[in-house]
């Protein structure tokens, strides 16, 4: 099957019902994007697909197919939120921020400046074991102002 | 050459030059010269402890400690950088091989009956006696929130070490006195203002003798400790390009995962492979101790065939079960036999006043780190390779080598940056399921991971622990406090998988408790050991994770009950100057101003830091929402105020969600909880709005921040929900009796 | 006498037809998403995790619409998210979670909350909007609702042709 992975196209062969994580991990080399439960419940995994953030454990390879994919590599480094990520320090273990970023990245594409509500409904799929979540919440604020 | 390589080649040939390059090191005790362990030191332990290497291409730290998300590769970077004045972001940072070169001298203190707040001659001797021996030992262990206070000096010292050397070669190639010398960014720089790289002096310095008596800088003259950095990692974390374990990715890689009997140590009845192996990917299924590995061409197609293994599980008796445990602890607690009893001060069976009794309860916790546990494995018979995220390389190592028969010579690790441990890195298990699968298929190298169902429902556990507490008070003062601890014992387990017998009454059980520093006239802590059943573990601040709520808790209750405000019998109380400014300025921090107002402050010491918290809670609609979260804590000296504030709101908010929502609890031998959809923890809408931090650096002994943060937070919140509804939790997970929003 | 005694035998009887609908309406997958709150149940009682909020759209706020975790087919491990085409909780009006069955017979009848329905149009839509018929074929570790789908349109027929007694 056929799709655009960060603006190439690919094909893949593997089963329809493989998990799009799996197909970027284990068959495309993009280990950015990260497993941690399987089952939709930490948000590792997220990834965009045609824009929007989707878990890519539970996303089919199938369902891909002819769409496009963006992954954490194919944010650019001065991507407001990779750059907010960075300047406030977020990061402790790290395992959590792709996902949290892909995730951050879209609720700013859709809704530029939310409000500590909208961050805090949006934000609560995605698991952070380290809970480096103020820090979250402060980058977002600040990739939206930068925004803006 | 590979880092690996010099790093090797380093150890072997000490400190002569390596390939074009030269490894500095400290290799002189920091004790007393004339102690005569030192000229005992065992050969294992080398002489010469490897952590900057300069070669051509440039400077690389060889950090001795894990990094498992709390800074320590970027901590002790800074550490090294202060004394050879470099910039940490221009040098490769890389894991020290398994060597007990690299042993951790604070760990062995953990086991010692010395309260951390004790500077009195008998503490500093306890505390030599630790170092020693943890070289001695050579245990190489991240943890205990010891990496600051083990290397402070010694990374300072490879440091200086280096500078100084450096500059010596450069003095020689210069013509030149070396006192006219500088170093600056990388290099040294002469009078006249000609600069020389480190990388271009790599060769003549390896030719020079290392100048061995440094003196290290006064603190006023830092240049990189003490002020707030970028983390040398948090680009690479912020753009997905960090190689954790579970990346790892070698030409001809295989992946596999590892499934074993949902009742630890039931073994396998029978196994049906067929189906399994007839799959597409699936390179072999089999057997490992207590189940099987299926190595595969994917992980997912591992994972998909391990679920169509048929498989019967063995039996095994008896069975873990929460209710029976529980009934367990309490017939050991209301038993004769005691594990520990360190604090017994007056007589608290004859303590006047008012009498408070108090029972309280924590269940297992899982680590539950949000990387997969895994491991990397390439075995041949001459040499075996492992690539994996561990605080215990030696360990790791030793076991690995017990599977393939080799000599542990034989075994080299990379050590990568783990994504979470909480402690949990501190075990082997997935790295033995990795041997076994490598050994199946020699020469090519096999990822194992263990999928989060298998993982969660194995682990190596917080302890459930039960508390029985009796305090009295009088004349509106407490006046007694007496706690009884029942609890598996974290170090016979850890011990007993290391293959060591178990060793006199664990501190772990009444850490944080027994040397709490109360001054509070009849105070008796003591310990009870439960019969060793569910592998337990150290958990982010171990013993002090259950008792800074047990403590605390049944503090707050005979304060309240003497009509006395929180903070000021807590002041009063409390007999070091160090704990009474946290809790002063946690205080100042929160606007506290009485109880009752939703506000409940909790104050532990434990890993050398006292600590402060106050949180506030209010009552809404949708439930108890927390509003504010405010941390005081005196790590002694602050070297990263940045992370030094990750690293305690970390821990308090981790404290926070595990007391709030986490247990793990067994039924017929078996794990109830399998994932994050019920093994839940703090999300971000429930992290207070309001959320302060103060790492005061008030200059006594440094410490750790990884986990004195956490052991005030659960009592806090406690103390805050009974503050604002009346309703006193005694027990953990708060939200089976609170509902929160 | 005789409207006593049929008052007294048509109760029952009228519990008995609406019995097998009600069985269908109520069970847990039919239920969990026919909730008058923002938040959909994972169990009977048990909220949805995650801080979810299904929004005026009932299909989650738009940065964070029930898509990004439920797709167009169930997920493949135990516990992973269900999924099916057009993932979204039924309309506030159309809750039913936690009422009696005489309540959810009166409003299932009742056209400004069973969206305009025709007792035909509401078995149709039982059998044949692929959200409702999801709840027969769950996914791993989840009991499907009872019967099938066309038993239920049956029952739901059955219940209409005898009247549409309410219990």
């Amino acid at each position: 099957m056929r799709m655009t992975i960060n603006g190439a196209e690919v094909e893949l062969d593997v089963e329809p019902d493989m998990p799009l994580l799996w197909a970027l991990r284990d068959e495309l080399g993009l280990t950015g994007t990260k497993y941690g439960c399987g089952i939709a419940q930490c948000g590792a995994c997220t990834v965009h697909l045609d824009g929007l953030a989707v878990r890519s454990c539970q996303v089919r390879a199938s369902e891909a197919e002819g769409a496009e994919v963006t992954t954490i590599e194919g944010l650019p480094r001065d991507h407001p939120v990779v750059d907010a990520w960075i300047e406030e320090q977020v990061a402790q273990c790290g395992y959590c921020q792709s996902g949290q970023i892909m995730q951050a990245a879209s609720l700013l594409a859709g809704n530029p400046a939310p409000s500590d509500a909208e961050i805090d409904a949006v934000m609560g799929g995605n698991l952070c074991r380290c809970a480096t979540y103020p820090r979250i919440r402060a980058a977002i604020r600040r990739a939206a102002q930068e925004t803006a | 050459m590979g880092i690996g390589k010099i790093v090797r080649r380093t150890l072997l040939i000490g400190s002569a030059a390596v390939a074009g390059g030269v490894a500095f090191g400290v290799w002189r005790y920091r004790a007393d010269p004339e102690n005569p362990l030192l000229a005992d030191l065992p050969e294992g332990a080398a002489s010469l402890t490897p952590f900057v290497v300069v070669d051509a291409e440039g400077v690389t730290f060889v950090a001795p400690r894990a990094d498992v998300g709390q800074g320590a590769a970027s901590i002790q970077a800074h550490l090294i950088a202060e004394e050879m004045d470099v910039d940490p972001h221009a040098v490769r940072i890389v894991a020290g091989p398994a060597s007990k070169a690299y042993y951790n001298g604070e760990i062995t203190g953990h086991g010692i009956p010395v309260a951390a707040w004790d500077d009195g001659r008998m503490g500093a001797v306890a505390r030599l006696g630790s170092d020693v021996a943890g070289k001695l030992v050579g245990l190489n262990i991240t943890g205990g929130s010891t990496t600051v206070p083990d290397l402070f000096e010694r990374l300072r010292e490879a440091g200086a070490v280096a500078r100084e050397t450096l500059k010596a070669a450069a003095a020689a190639r210069l013509g030149v006195d070396v006192a006219t010398l500088a170093t600056e960014g990388g290099a040294v720089v002469a009078a006249d203002g000609t600069r020389l790289p480190y990388a271009d002096l790599a060769a003549a310095a390896a030719a020079t003798d290392l100048v061995r008596e440094v003196t290290l800088r006064d603190p006023s003259e830092w240049r990189v400790l003490g002020r707030a950095h970028r983390r040398t990692d948090v680009e690479a974390k912020s753009t997905g390009a960090v190689t954790y374990g579970v990346d790892v990715d070698l030409p001809g890689m295989l992946r596999a995962t590892a499934v074993t009997n949902p009742v630890r140590g039931g073994g396998v009845a029978s196994l049906d492979t067929a189906a399994a192996a007839a799959m597409r990917g699936i390179e072999a299924v089999i057997p490992i101790p207590d189940g099987f590995a299926v190595i595969a061409d994917n992980d997912w197609r591992a994972m998909r065939a391990a679920r169509a293994v048929a498989v019967e599980w063995g039996d095994v008796a008896p069975k873990p079960d929460t209710a029976t445990l529980w009934a367990e602890h309490a017939a050991v607690i209301e038993g004769e036999e005691t594990d520990s009893r360190f604090a017994d001060e007056g007589d608290v069976a004859g303590a006047p006043g008012e009498l408070v009794e108090a029972e309280y309860r924590v269940p297992f916790l899982h680590h539950a780190p949000l990387e997969p546990t895994n491991a990397t494995v390439r075995y041949t018979p001459e040499r075996t390779d492992l690539w994996c995220g561990t605080q215990v390389p030696t360990f790791a190592c030793e076991a690995v080598a017990r599977i393939t028969g080799q000599d542990v010579e034989q075994v080299h690790l990379t050590n990568l940056p783990s994504g979470g441990s909480f402690g949990h890195r501190l075990e082997m298990e997935w790295i033995e399921q990795a041997a076994h699968a490598a050994m199946a298929v020699p020469g090519r190298p096999v990822r194992l991971t263990l999928g989060r169902e298998q993982d969660m429902t194995h682990g190596f556990l917080r302890p459930m622990a039960l508390a029985r507490g009796r305090a009295t008070h009088e004349g509106g003062r407490v006046r007694s406090f007496d706690l009884d601890v029942a609890a598996l014992s974290v170090t016979e387990s850890q011990m007993q998988r290391l293959g060591y017998p178990p060793v006199g009454p664990d501190l772990m059980t009444v850490q944080a408790l027994w040397d709490a520093p109360y001054a509070i006239p009849d105070r008796r802590v003591t310990g009870y050991r439960v019969p060793a059943s569910v592998p337990v573990s150290s958990w982010r601040s171990v013993g002090a994770s259950f008792n800074g709520f047990f403590g605390e808790s049944l503090l707050d209750e005979v304060i309240l009950a003497a009509g006395a405000d929180p903070v000021e019998e807590r002041l009063r109380l409390l007999r070091d100057p160090a704990s009474r400014t946290v809790l002063e300025t946690v205080a100042g921090m929160a606007g506290w101003d009485g109880p009752g107002k939703g506000k409940g402050v909790a104050f532990t010491y434990s890993f050398g830091v006292p600590v402060a918290e106050v949180v506030e809670v209010e009552e809404t609609d949708a439930g108890l929402a927390l509003r504010g979260l405010w941390i005081a804590a005196d790590l002694g000296t602050v070297l990263d105020p940045v992370n030094a504030e990750a690293q305690l709101s970390g821990g308090a908010l981790f404290g926070l969600g595990h007391a709030m929502h986490a247990a793990v609890e067994f039924a017929e031998g078996r794990s109830l909880q399998s994932n994050f959809h019920d093994y839940a923890s703090l999300r971000l809408w429930e992290v207070p709005p309001t959320l302060e931090v103060r790492a005061l650096g008030l200059g006594g002994r440094i410490s750790g921040a990884g986990e004195p943060g956490l052991p005030p937070a659960a009592p806090a919140l406690a103390n805050a929900i009974f503050a604002a509804t009346g309703t006193r939790l005694r027990e953990m997970p708060f939200d089976r009796t609170v509902r929160f929003a | 006498m005789r409207w006593l005694a049929l008052v007294l035998l048509a109760a029952p009887a009228a519990a008995q037809e609406f019995a097998p609908v009600h069985e269908v309406l109520s069970h847990p997958r039919c239920a969990n998403c026919h909730v008058e709150t923002d938040v959909p149940l994972w169990r009977t009682g048990v909220p949805h995790g995650l801080g979810v909020v299904a929004g005026e759209s009932r299909m989650g706020i738009e940065t964070l619409p029930c898509g990004t975790c439920h797709r167009a087919e169930n997920g493949g491990f135990p516990h992973a998210a269900p999924g099916v085409e057009g993932w979204a909780l039924a309309p506030p009006e159309m809750a039913w979670a936690a009422r009696t069955p005489r309540e959810i017979c009166e409003q299932l009848k009742d056209p400004e909350r069973n969206g305009g329905r025709t007792m035909a149009e509401v078995a149709d839509h039982v059998s044949h909007d692929p959200l409702v018929v999801w709840g027969w074929a769950p996914g791993l570790g989840r009991d499907p609702a009872p019967g099938s789908p066309e038993e239920a349109a049956r029952a739901i027929l059955a219940w209409d042709a005898a009247g549409a007694p309410c219990p």
